[in-house]
């Protein structure tokens, strides 16, 4: 290979924004944005197969849920993650949170983070979703502890949160 | 964890097909397929080319003719899309059983389709629906039916140094019904036991022009034509449609996997194309009266 | 509100102010922040990560494992096979956590040595710089197989002349129950009714993998930081590395969930060991493909029911036969093996019974542990029998399990008279009126109820000898602490402490912190399994809180001159019943105690009851300390033409005593409705001579979203249990009847039972199909 376009780069500098926060991290191609957060300390982004079946480690990439599994650190290059810690904490609870503890829609809790950006995720495409929009929206995060009622009821309650939220503003 | 792997990210199309025509390596869309074989073979080594900065291989076009998907299409993309109801209904009904979320935004029609499994959610439909690939190479590009697109299990048409860049088809017309049945072991996230597409146009009462489509019951997904053939130039009675759908099931090589064993395949093949197009019959049926 | 309580409770005028109440958990906000912290989650300095060579052989001797090509690679600390541990090694996987009481003495090799007798034994352990390295070291170690034959069918492994791969003759556990007089019970009746039932292996599938972290500390003790159900298998490792008791501390984190798969300890030894070579802290999280082969699955049973009736229903004999697979280690097969045997006649009372089961040793995953340990097995065939008794005489099922329903004073199947309330009846009336009406079927779906009881029991087998300790203290300023070594495995286990001792000492459940899952330093509470938990730590929490309210009130009856039973305590405060304003705030009254040298802590423990064993001729005895009851009824669709089933409606009814935190319990209904229908429908673990060929979550399929039909949960409460404020176990006892009832509502559904689960689509073409040719 002569050409330089096609010289293999083994190590590339990431830059990401996790959360608002610039971070910078120097990766293989095979590293993937999953094993990035967790190793910049978001070990709130949970592992639960590394194949996509499971939905435990789905960030927003600008906006958009993702497997974090399934994406490439080198393809998060200059784009923005959002992790459920991002979301919210304590002191500015997002309403999917207050949702997710009112209706005690956390078991075990290893789904939640995952399950609550794949909700965030629903409601900034389909604010007033149908209970089907719900079911559709889940589909890849799995829970083996809830039945995921719960997890429906909390994600309607927060809709109507935000709505309220929204008319009162 | 990924093994070790090379990737090469151009910046544009041309670029691209450069890359895919002087180095050894494989396309990468959405990874959704290929990061897991990746990970489950475990050994070092190959290369890809990153679509994901070819902007160019983005977006929907739709005309009265024509409707136009870049490459790049994510099966998101199809369900935000407020023509492709009409455009492609059975795309669209197969885009909502497919996957989770996060992988609807991550997997591209043409990796789903390059990928060449028979279980690839995304064929069936646009097998039904007529779609026209265009396939690009640094040489130049080059259009062909999805039809002949698909040879064998996991083999497709497409050359080492080529990339899908777009799907074409005619929207249907108004006599047409579109659909898709895809059949699981659970409802959500499931691999395809049996996917079934299927187009019926209705002209004055008569069935002038048929397509069924087959996904997890053979080597490829594929249409089975003498089934098709048996439908058109009349109108579907229940004897036709009897007919196609026997041919059909005749027409399936299932084999006996974990989901379901060959001879139940067939079975579903069966019912699920008399309803499918039952179902046709009635919704075209109408749309022409 | 869908909760009925019983006007003739035993504890009629208890007011209770928290407990029972919706109440958000305490660890809730915590994993909805994402803040809690996971095993898999921790770090150290200088900390290695590990990974496990699993054998891809079923059946095989070693004839030579070559680790040196691994050994040199950089990045490599220590690659440890057999040839590494002590000649006695090996993991006692008996009943963990136990102080006294019967040992089976099972012992699995920690790594195989001459011979792999399943797909997926551990062979070699590897630490590692980082995981990658450890992943390719593992790629370098040689491992030269001589096949051998291999069993894979417990059947073929009873038969005579069978190769042995346990004991003399592959039989890991056996029991036997003779009750009455069996002949005379068949000659009295009217129709004899057989059927065979068979279950599959089911995957636990807990969200989090295995995950833990080890090290030696400047004390010299070894710690363990875990995913873990159980902190007492400290002594268990301690015994398989020849270290003191007291020089191994295990810590359970947060576990991502249990389910059983974390009881028997899983990878906490191999780290141990690694961290004790390496000098270095080590990590291990595994990959979900190697979960599925680092704990045991689900037993699958063969299970005939051969019964007698009379024409109106009774029961006049049952003559029972079990066979289960416990795979290639006996782990805790004999254990589950006896729920079965207990459960094999559900809630219903026999009086002429003979029940013959066994547990074969096969190449197979050795399977182990998983909510509901045998007993829902066998009461699917129990369940199922009914509705098959009912169709052959023609009567509504329920009228059946109505004529045959054990009740309170009976004697069950090992003759242990049951004491505490059984509302079978009340649950599964309850449960089947809220299905409501049927929709009507179409051309192509027909439309089915079922419905499913049981007797699930809860706490640890009695001669077990089972006990449980908690300390409770209040801090000078009024807030509180509990200490207690269970395990948090999601179903509010420590929340559930807080709950009852904030009712008890009258502070809101946010002025309690509960410490938990510590073997160092919080009392030992016995493990977060058999249902246990809350019965177990629950009583004891509530024994050391009432002991701290005597004191405190004892000081505040002084100051005020007034007797304690004058006293009450809530909000914080201590108050006068009868004249309220009198009142003295927590804190204040704490530093009266203080002043006073009065005790403001307790250390408690609870003993459950015990007994010695059961008679191996007769089985009877008496086996758990009590049971639980109630049902769950299911509505669904089945499109005969394709096969698929949906379920509609899932609707669990149980009494649970008391609920102590009413939103956990309806989480706990919720979560097992759609894990049994896992069961029932799409989850199956598929082995190929010994090899798994369903090893990952887009193969193994449990229910997602997009499955769940409309769940209800309905609470009774008898308060009537042996557990804290007259609560019974429910972990399990809810999951137990839920495969049954929507099995039964299939069998209604298109008129023909299917007696081997999963009803996959295929099975129910095929039950149609015979159906049809048999009119």
């Amino acid at each position: 290979m002569t050409d330089k376009e096609t010289q293999m780069i083994t190590e590339k500098r990431v830059d990401i924004q996790v959360n608002g926060q610039a971070c910078e991290i120097t990766v293989p191609a095979w590293r993937t944005l999953l094993e990035v957060l967790r190793e910049l300390g978001h070990k709130e982004v949970k592992c639960g197969c590394e194949k996509g079946d499971c939905g435990a480690c789905a960030v927003l990439l600008d906006g958009k849920v993702v497997d974090s599994c399934l994406t490439l650190a080198w393809n998060a290059a200059g784009r923005s993650v959002t992790t459920v810690q991002g979301l919210g904490g304590p002191d500015n609870a997002h309403p999917l949170q207050t949702a997710f503890i009112e209706h005690g829609s956390a078991q075990c809790g290893y789904c939640t983070p995952g399950m609550i950006m794949a909700a965030k995720a629903l409601l900034d495409d389909i604010p007033e979703p149908s209970l089907k929009d719900i079911k559709r929206g889940l589909s890849g995060n799995l829970c083996r502890c809830t039945g995921y009622t719960r997890i429906f009821s909390a994600i309607q309650a927060a809709a109507e949160t935000l709505r309220q939220q929204e008319t009162t503003s | 964890m990924l093994p070790p792997f090379e990737l090469l990210e151009p910046h544009s199309l041309d670029q691209a097909l450069k890359m895919l025509a002087t180095s050894e390596s494989v396309p990468l869309a959405g990874g959704t397929n290929l990061l897991p074989d990746l990970r489950a073979r475990g050994e070092a080594g190959g290369r890809f080319i990153s679509l994901a900065a070819l902007d160019q291989l983005h977006g929907i076009e739709h005309s009265d003719s024509r409707v136009l998907m870049g490459a790049r299409t994510t099966l998101s993309d199809i369900l935000h899309d407020p023509l492709m109801p009409t455009a492609a209904p059975s795309l669209v009904s197969m885009a909502k059983v497919f996957a989770g979320s996060m992988v609807r935004n991550a997997a591209t029609v043409a990796g789903n389709i390059c990928y060449g499994s028979p279980s690839a959610d995304v064929v069936p439909p646009l097998l039904s629906l007529d779609a026209e690939l265009t396939l690009a190479s640094a040489a130049g590009e080059r259009t062909l039916s999805l039809n002949d697109f698909l040879l064998d299990y996991k083999k497709t048409a497409r050359r080492p140094d080529e990339l899908l860049i777009s799907v074409a088809w005619a929207p249907p017309t108004t006599a047409t019904a579109n659909l898709f049945y895809k059949l699981g072991r659970r409802r959500g996230d499931a691999i395809t036991v049996v996917g079934v597409a299927v187009t019926i146009t209705i002209e004055n009462g008569n069935c002038t022009k048929a397509r069924i489509a087959l996904g997890s019951v053979a080597p490829t997904v594929f249409r089975a034509q003498e089934a098709e053939e048996a439908l058109v130039g009349g109108p579907l009675t229940a004897t036709t449609i009897g007919t196609a759908a026997q041919a059909a099931a005749q027409a399936s090589r299932p084999i006996d996997d974990i989901r379901a064993s060959a001879d139940y395949r067939r079975h579903a093949v069966h019912m699920l194309v008399r309803r499918l197009l039952t179902e046709a019959w009635q919704t075209a049926g109408s749309q022409h009266d | 509100m869908n909760r009925i309580e019983s006007p003739a409770a035993g504890t009629a005028n208890l007011q209770l102010r928290q407990v029972g109440k919706p109440l958000v958990r305490t660890d809730s906000p915590t994993k909805v922040y994402g803040t809690a912290v996971y095993a898999g989650d921790l770090t150290m300095p200088g900390m290695l990560c590990a990974a496990v060579l699993h054998s891809d052989r079923a059946s095989a001797l070693l004839r030579h494992v070559d680790t040196s090509r691994a050994e040199a690679l950089a990045g490599v600390h220590c690659v440890l096979t057999a040839a590494d541990l002590p000649p006695s090694q090996g993991v006692m996987t008996d009943m963990p956590g136990q102080t006294g009481g019967l040992t089976k003495n099972t012992k699995q090799p920690i790594l195989a040595k001459d011979r792999v007798r399943f797909c997926g034994e551990p062979i070699a352990l590897v630490a590692a710089e980082n995981a990658a390295i450890a992943e390719q070291a593992l790629r370098l170690i040689d491992i030269e197989y001589e096949d051998l034959d291999g069993i894979y069918d417990p059947f073929d492994a009873l038969a005579p002349g069978a190769p042995i791969i346990f004991g003399d003759d592959n039989v890991v556990a056996s029991y036997k129950v003779r009750k009455g007089d069996i002949e005379k019970g068949f000659a009295e009746a009217d129709f004899i009714v057989e059927n065979t039932f068979t279950t599959q292996y089911q995957e636990q599938a807990f969200l989090e993998p295995e995950a833990a972290l080890a090290w030696v500390d400047e004390h010299e003790v070894l710690n363990i930081r875990s995913s873990t159900q159980v902190v007492e298998h400290y002594r268990a490792v301690a015994d398989a590395i020849g270290l003191p008791h007291n020089r191994v501390r295990l810590r359970a984190e947060f576990v991502g969930g249990g389910f059983g798969g974390k009881e028997v300890m899983t990878i906490e030894v191999w780290l141990a060991l690694l961290a004790l070579a390496s000098r270095r802290p080590v990590q291990l999280v595994q990959p979900r493909e190697r979960s599925f082969l680092s704990h045991g699955p689900r037993h699958p049973f063969t299970m005939t029911h051969r019964t007698g009736v009379s024409g109106d229903g009774k029961i006049t004999a049952l003559q029972i036969k079990l066979t289960s697979d416990a795979g290639a280690y006996a782990k805790l097969s004999p254990y589950i093996l006896l729920y079965a045997t207990v459960g094999a006649t559900g809630p219903y009372r026999v009086d002429n019974l003979h029940i013959d089961s066994v547990s074969a040793a096969t190449n197979n995953l050795p399977a182990c542990a998983f909510r509901g340990f045998g007993t829902m097995q066998a009461n699917l065939a129990c369940e199922g029998q009914m509705e098959e008794i009912a169709k052959l005489l023609g009567m509504d099922s329920m009228e059946v399990r109505r004529r045959n329903f054990i009740h309170t004073g009976d004697a069950n199947v090992t003759g242990q008279i049951i004491r505490s309330a059984v509302w079978s009846d009340q649950c599964a009336t309850q449960a089947l009126a809220t299905l409501g009406e049927r929709p009507t079927d179409t051309q192509t779906t027909r439309i089915g109820h079922g419905v499913a009881c049981y007797q699930q029991s809860y706490g640890r087998i009695r001669w077990m000898k089972d006990s449980s300790e908690a300390w409770v203290g209040v801090e000078m300023d009024g807030t509180v602490i509990v200490r207690s070594a269970v395990t948090d495995i999601g179903a509010g286990q420590s929340s559930a402490l807080a709950q009852i001792t904030g009712e008890i000492l009258g502070v809101p459940m946010d002025q309690v912190v509960v410490y938990f899952g510590d073997g160092a330093v919080t009392p030992l509470a016995g493990t977060s399994t058999a249902s246990r938990a809350l019965y177990m730590s629950g009583n004891a929490t509530k024994m050391a809180a009432s002991q701290v309210r005597k004191n405190l009130l004892s000081c505040v009856a002084g100051y005020f001159g007034v007797k304690i039973e004058q006293l009450d305590m809530c909000d914080s405060q201590v108050f006068i019943i009868d004249d309220p304003q009198r009142s003295i705030a927590l804190k204040d009254c704490v530093k009266l105690c203080a002043a006073e040298g009065v005790h403001r802590h307790n250390l408690a423990i609870f003993r459950a009851p015990t007994s010695e064993g059961i008679d191996p001729e007769t089985g009877q005895g008496e086996v758990f300390p009590d049971f639980t009851y109630g049902a769950h009824a299911a509505q669904v669709a089945v499109d005969i033409e394709t096969g698929e089933v949906k379920v509609l409606k899932s609707i669990g009814a149980h009494d649970v005593g008391q609920a102590i935190n009413l939103r956990a319990v309806e989480g706990q209904v919720e979560g097992s409705a759609l894990m049994g229908q896992g069961f029932a429908l799409c989850e199956e673990l598929i082995l190929k001579q010994g090899r798994l060929q369903t090893g990952s979550l887009s193969e193994y399929l449990i229910p997602t979203s997009e499955d769940v039909p409309e769940i209800k949960a309905i609470v009774l409460e008898s308060r009537s249990g042996l557990g804290p404020f007259g609560a019974k176990g429910i972990g399990e006892p809810v999951y137990a009847p839920v495969a049954a009832s929507i099995a039964n509502a299939v069998a209604d559904a298109i008129g023909v039972h299917i007696f081997e689960l999963p009803i996959t689509p295929e099975k129910v073409i095929k039950a149609l199909r015979e159906k049809e040719s048999t009119k």
